[in-house]
């Protein structure tokens, strides 16, 4: 046996088996078996080297050894006896036969190993299982013993088909009991959801009794009544480009819309012009008028002209534009409408909508926050565990009803941010309406101002009365954008003026205020304007600028002396019969007697906002916008920086730098190969030697196999490291050290505690 | 070889020696062998077999699922490739089955026509060969875990029977009773043997980790008390104190001649004692694995110069040298751990079973001849 030949082998051997590719080099394999072929030395040391490396807790070092075997197998008699005589090992170590003995990770490939085992195996029993008994054995052995089904595309043990099968079933077991779960609480909630989508609807209706357009926007079909008066146009849908018709037949349906005092919505937005308006264009009819609103929907437009443009066109018609007018209805074709498109609807509230909106909103956050998701959630369990349809379809059904009544909800936009405020607001003006007094401004002494109304009963007239509270306010559905504006002048003035009642009433706090910052501003103007200094003036800059001191003992004794400061006066004592010896009755403190005829006076400074930001630049290109008085704790101290964030002075932008280049270097230049592969393609030397240097000794010595060690880094191994740091678990012990010794202390003295 | 048949033709040999040289060398040369199997009747793991003495053709084995199975031994087919037949098989399907795992199996010793069986479900069954059904059944209030006749007796036809009671019981076959009960184990006693050599001494083995040895026609107590450290005789104090193993004691078996008695136990090892002082002979075996919690049965070589001694270990069986303690080899064929080996002392093959179901013949191969591999010899000289 040639020793080189020899050392080539096991060369061969660990290079196939270390190489951790599921196939074997075909080229290399042909050399074993070539060198195998001229003695069986060679073999016994193939097979020797084989069952070693078959040895190894690496999944891909034993399947790759496998292979190898399962290569020489067929070609030798000799390999064959001496795997055969070793068989139960080798079907330990390559079919898991041992319990305790499993296969090694990672697991796929364990797995692989095993199924490619067992078919291979397989072929071995028939075609040598007469001849070698073992073998023989062992396929009956896999067969009865470990009930392997040779069959059986994954080659799994009955073990596995068990777990399998039983985790199967309680996947089931589960998935019945979240059925009947879910069917239950359909059967609980359905009639729930059923109520909230009626009443949702209701609602709905409710709005759009006032506002007709909900429904044609709602089903986004536009089923339009037909005018019945022919001179307007038949046409519903009013795109701009259509023609000059409709704006004219929208213009005319408009102010005469403004006759309709119930037509609520379109009061807000119309209340100046109807003033002008209303003279106009009363002969039209009820059907055009809904033509018009269900065009509304779809269109938001603003008037320009005036009343008088359209009355000097008017008469301008009949000289030339006779047929025009017969022909179109439009009286001139010189109109300029600008027209405002808008999508979309927009709902206020407004006092007289405000419950069926409340409403609404409350039933929107039922629906999307409960009932939604529960459905979603029945669907889903319906469809893993394949309930039968009728369930399926009702939850689907339900499902898509409530998303239905969501969407036409979302698409109302209802406005909701002044609620909360409203809300607010509306309890106060609630106790105020419902109680059958009259308002009166709560007043103690002295009544500065008297309200209009009483003061003409009292007949003082008025002259600077404000106007009676109007709690008239106008409410508005009003499509557009504008439309919020008529409404929030009304509710302001009347918040501002009840401050300003408020204000004349000495006991609010708001008077109070009033007070002071009248004397602000007054001592702020004298101080700035009278400079011949009358003492009047000047005794009240310095009462303003003194500081205010809580009343106290130094006060008290001003001037004076204390009678008995500092004096610790001790009684004598009571007792019957134990009486001290001598007790001086009066010990005199130094201490105490200064201290009490001193005060202190802290200067916590005034608070300011910080104006300035951190401003460094951001990974995104924006300017770190934190406000922090003096260090940013993302990016240390804040300097001045200019536009681009770059510190304005020159050592701030040195230090920045460096520290940039720092942090750079860990990162960019961390990774040895890449150094590597820059020195070689410039063939300067960077150092990757030293970079690597630190890493070599941890480097795998066949980087071609997967590292084991590398399936750990999961989020929990992560966790652990950190967790069970070894540091980490001192410093926690210390601490925890550190507060039973103190807890001991304080009451190790008393037993109760000390148990404890 | 030659010389020995020469010397015997000579008549300058004992006829005996012969004899014992052949059988020791055939017990050398043992192994699994494709020519020799069994059928495949035990799904489950055989937990004992047993060869008969009189003609040494049929075995019984007991499997750990109640069934029984009688298999004949002895090929008159004139062919090397032999099959041994399942004659007969007390099933899972018999009314008269053991419900639970089989313990123990053995032939009545003077005749075929019955055997014993004893099992975990309690019971001990004396069955009818011909009709296979239990001619007699003893109940035992708990597992029964082994059971012996005496292979020699002539005065009495007592059964002995270890249960997880620390009493044993001895059953007469004559009156179908148990007749008598020996004191003294402290915990359940796993093996039982009568000596081949005195038909009233017993040697019983118990998890206590003692071994002990009695004469049954005293009923006071026990003989003797093995002791693994000979210590001396003369404390009597100290006979209670005697140990044979540091663990259970699980096997236990007379050499043919009945001079010597082995035991094993879970502490790994196996001792060689004098039976009839006592003594520990202190032959080391080495480390004989043993992890089995119930009765482990082994045995010993008949009729070779040196004898062996084979014992389930692991999944193979080791075969040690009687009295040198020496180990021979493994034979190794098992998948799973070997519960029970059996020597056939007429053709000295070795059956074994275990927990893999399977009962493995192991039988001597005969180096072929040499002339054929001193030509291959003699042609790979020429291409040199």
């Amino acid at each position: 046996m040639d020793l080189s030949q020899r050392d080539r082998l096991s060369e061969l051997v660990e290079e196939l088996t270390t190489s951790g590719q599921l196939k074997i080099d075909k080229e290399k394999i042909r050399e074993v078996k070539k060198i195998c072929k001229e003695s069986n030395d060679y073999i016994d040391h193939v097979y020797h080297s084989l069952m070693s490396q078959l040895n190894q807790d690496h999944a891909e070092i034993r399947l790759s050894a496998f292979q190898i075997a399962s290569e020489l197998f067929p070609k030798s008699h000799h390999f064959r006896t001496l795997l055969v005589d070793n068989f139960q090992e080798f079907l330990e170590l390559t079919v898991e036969t041992n319990i305790e003995r499993p296969l090694p990770p990672p697991q796929l490939v364990a797995r692989k190993l095993r199924s490619l085992a067992i078919q291979t195996i397989q072929t071995w029993q028939s075609s040598y299982g007469s001849a070698y008994k073992k073998l023989e054995l062992g396929y009956y052995f896999l067969k009865q013993f470990k009930k392997v089904d040779f069959q059986d595309a994954e080659a799994r043990t009955v073990a596995e088909r068990e777990r399998e099968t039983e985790r199967q079933r309680k996947m089931e077991r589960i998935y019945s009991k979240r059925l009947k779960a879910a069917m239950r609480d359909m059967e609980d909630s359905s009639p729930d959801i059923e109520v909230a989508l009626t009443e949702l609807d209701s609602c709905l209706k409710l709005l759009s009794h006032e506002f007709p357009l909900l429904d044609s926007l709602t089903t986004n079909s536009c089923p339009l009544t037909q005018p019945t008066t022919g001179c307007l146009s038949d046409d519903e849908q009013p795109c701009c480009s259509k023609n000059l018709m409709n704006d004219r037949t929208q213009k005319m349906q408009e102010s005469k819309e403004n006759d309709n005092e119930n037509r609520e919505e379109w009061e807000e937005k119309k209340t100046k012009k109807k003033k002008h308006k209303r003279s106009e264009n009363e002969e039209l009819n009820r059907s055009n008028k809904q033509n018009k609103g269900e065009m509304e929907g779809e269109q938001r437009y603003k008037m320009k002209h005036e009343d008088k443009t359209r009355r000097e066109a008017e008469e301008e018609d009949p000289l030339h534009g006779d047929s025009f007018i017969r022909n179109s209805g439009l009286i001139s074709r010189s109109y300029c409408l600008d027209l405002n498109l808008s999508h979309g609807l927009h709902v206020d509230e407004t006092e007289d909508n405000e419950a069926v909106v409340s409403t609404l909103l409350d039933l929107q956050r039922l629906l999307s926050t409960k009932h939604l998701p529960a459905v979603r959630q029945w669907v889903q369990v319906f469809t893993k565990s394949g309930a039968n349809q009728r369930l399926l379809s009702r939850a689907l059904y339900l499902k898509s009803s409530l998303e239905a009544s969501l969407l036409k909800l979302r698409k109302l936009n209802i406005d909701s941010q002044n609620r909360v405020n409203k809300t607010a607001s509306s309890v106060e003006e609630d106790d105020e309406d419902d109680s059958d007094f009259i308002e009166v401004p709560e007043k103690e002494r002295y009544e500065s101002d008297i309200f209009g109304h009483l003061k003409v009963e009292d007949g003082l007239g008025s002259t600077s009365s404000t106007p009676a509270p109007s709690q008239h306010v106008p409410k508005s559905i009003v499509t557009g954008t504008s439309s919020s504006l008529p409404q929030a002048p009304s509710a302001y003035s009347r918040r501002m003026k009840r401050l300003k009642e408020e204000e004349k009433d000495p006991t609010c706090a708001a008077a109070t205020f009033h007070i002071f910052q009248n004397s602000l501003t007054m001592t702020a103007s004298s101080s700035s304007t009278s400079e011949p200094s009358s003492t009047q003036s000047n005794k009240d800059q310095t009462t303003s600028q003194a500081p205010v001191v809580p009343f106290g003992l130094d006060l008290y004794y001003w001037g004076q002396e204390q009678p008995n400061s500092g004096k610790i006066t001790k009684s004598a004592s009571q007792h019957q019969f134990w009486v001290p010896a001598d007790v001086e009755e009066e010990v005199e403190n130094k201490e105490l007697k200064v201290e009490s005829r001193c005060r202190y006076i802290s200067f916590p400074g005034q608070f300011t906002p910080v104006s300035h930001y951190c401003n460094a630049p951001l990974g995104n290109g924006k300017m770190c916008k934190r406000q922090d008085r003096l260090k940013c704790p993302f990016h240390g101290r804040i300097v001045p920086r200019d536009q681009e964030g770059r510190p304005c002075s020159q050592e701030d932008r040195q230090r920045e730098e460096q520290h940039r280049m720092k942090t750079k270097k860990k990162h960019d230049w961390h990774d040895a190969g890449l150094v590597r592969d820059i020195e070689i393609a410039t063939g300067q030397n960077l150092g990757s030697e030293r970079l690597d240097k630190r890493r070599k000794r941890k480097k795998n010595k066949y980087p071609n196999l997967s590292n084991l060690k590398d399936s750990a880094n999961t989020s929990r191994a992560r966790l652990e490291k950190r967790i069970f740091n070894k540091s980490a678990m001192r410093r926690v012990a210390e601490t925890m050290n550190k507060v039973d010794r103190k807890k001991h202390e304080k009451f190790s003295n008393q037993f109760n505690y000390a148990l404890n | 070889m030659l010389g020995y048949l020469a010397a015997r033709r000579a008549g300058l040999d004992d006829p005996l020696r012969l004899r014992r040289v052949e059988a020791t060398r055939r017990v050398l040369s043992l192994q699994l062998n494709a020519d020799r199997d069994m059928d495949r009747i035990h799904a489950n793991g055989v937990n004992t077999v047993d060869i008969e003495v009189i003609e040494g053709k049929y075995m019984l084995s007991g499997g750990a699922d109640g069934v029984i199975v009688i298999y004949d031994l002895e090929n008159f087919s004139g062919k090397p490739q032999y099959t041994c037949k399942a004659v007969s098989t007390i099933g899972r399907s018999s009314k008269y089955a053991h419900k639970f795992s089989v313990e123990t199996v053995q032939w009545y010793p003077y005749d075929t026509g019955m055997f014993v069986s004893s099992s975990f479900d309690k019971t001990m069954k004396v069955w009818d060969t011909e009709t296979l059904k239990p001619a007699e059944v003893f109940e035992f209030e708990d597992t029964v875990y082994s059971h012996h006749l005496s292979p020699i007796a002539r005065k009495h036809s007592l059964i002995a029977v270890g249960t997880k009671d620390p009493k044993v019981q001895l059953c007469d076959l004559n009156s179908g009773s148990k007749i008598q009960v020996l004191q003294g184990h402290r915990a359940e006693v796993l093996s039982v043997r009568w000596s081949p050599r005195y038909e009233h001494i017993l040697a019983t083995a118990s998890a206590d980790s003692k071994v002990r040895v009695w004469d049954v026609r005293r009923a006071s107590g026990c003989l003797l008390t093995l002791d693994q450290h000979n210590s001396d005789k003369s404390k009597a104090a100290s006979e209670a104190v005697n140990t044979a193993h540091n663990g259970r004691v699980n096997g236990l078996c007379f050499t043919s001649d009945g001079l010597y008695l082995i035991t094993s136990g879970t502490d790994d090892r196996m001792r060689l004692w004098n039976s009839a002082t006592g003594e520990n002979t202190l032959v080391n075996y080495g480390k004989v694995s043993n992890e089995s919690r119930k009765r482990r049965q082994f045995t010993v070589s008949q009729g070779c110069s040196p004898e062996f001694v084979f014992v389930p270990c692991g999944s193979s069986v080791a075969v040690y040298g009687l009295h040198t303690g020496e180990l021979v080899t493994m034979l190794r064929g098992h998948y799973n751990n070997v519960d029970c080996c059996e020597f056939h002392p007429d053709h000295q093959e070795l059956y074994s079973a275990g927990k893999d179901g399977n009962i493995l013949a192991w039988v001597p191969v005969l180096r072929g001849p040499d002339v054929e591999e001193e030509s291959d010899q003699v042609t790979r000289l020429f291409k040199l």
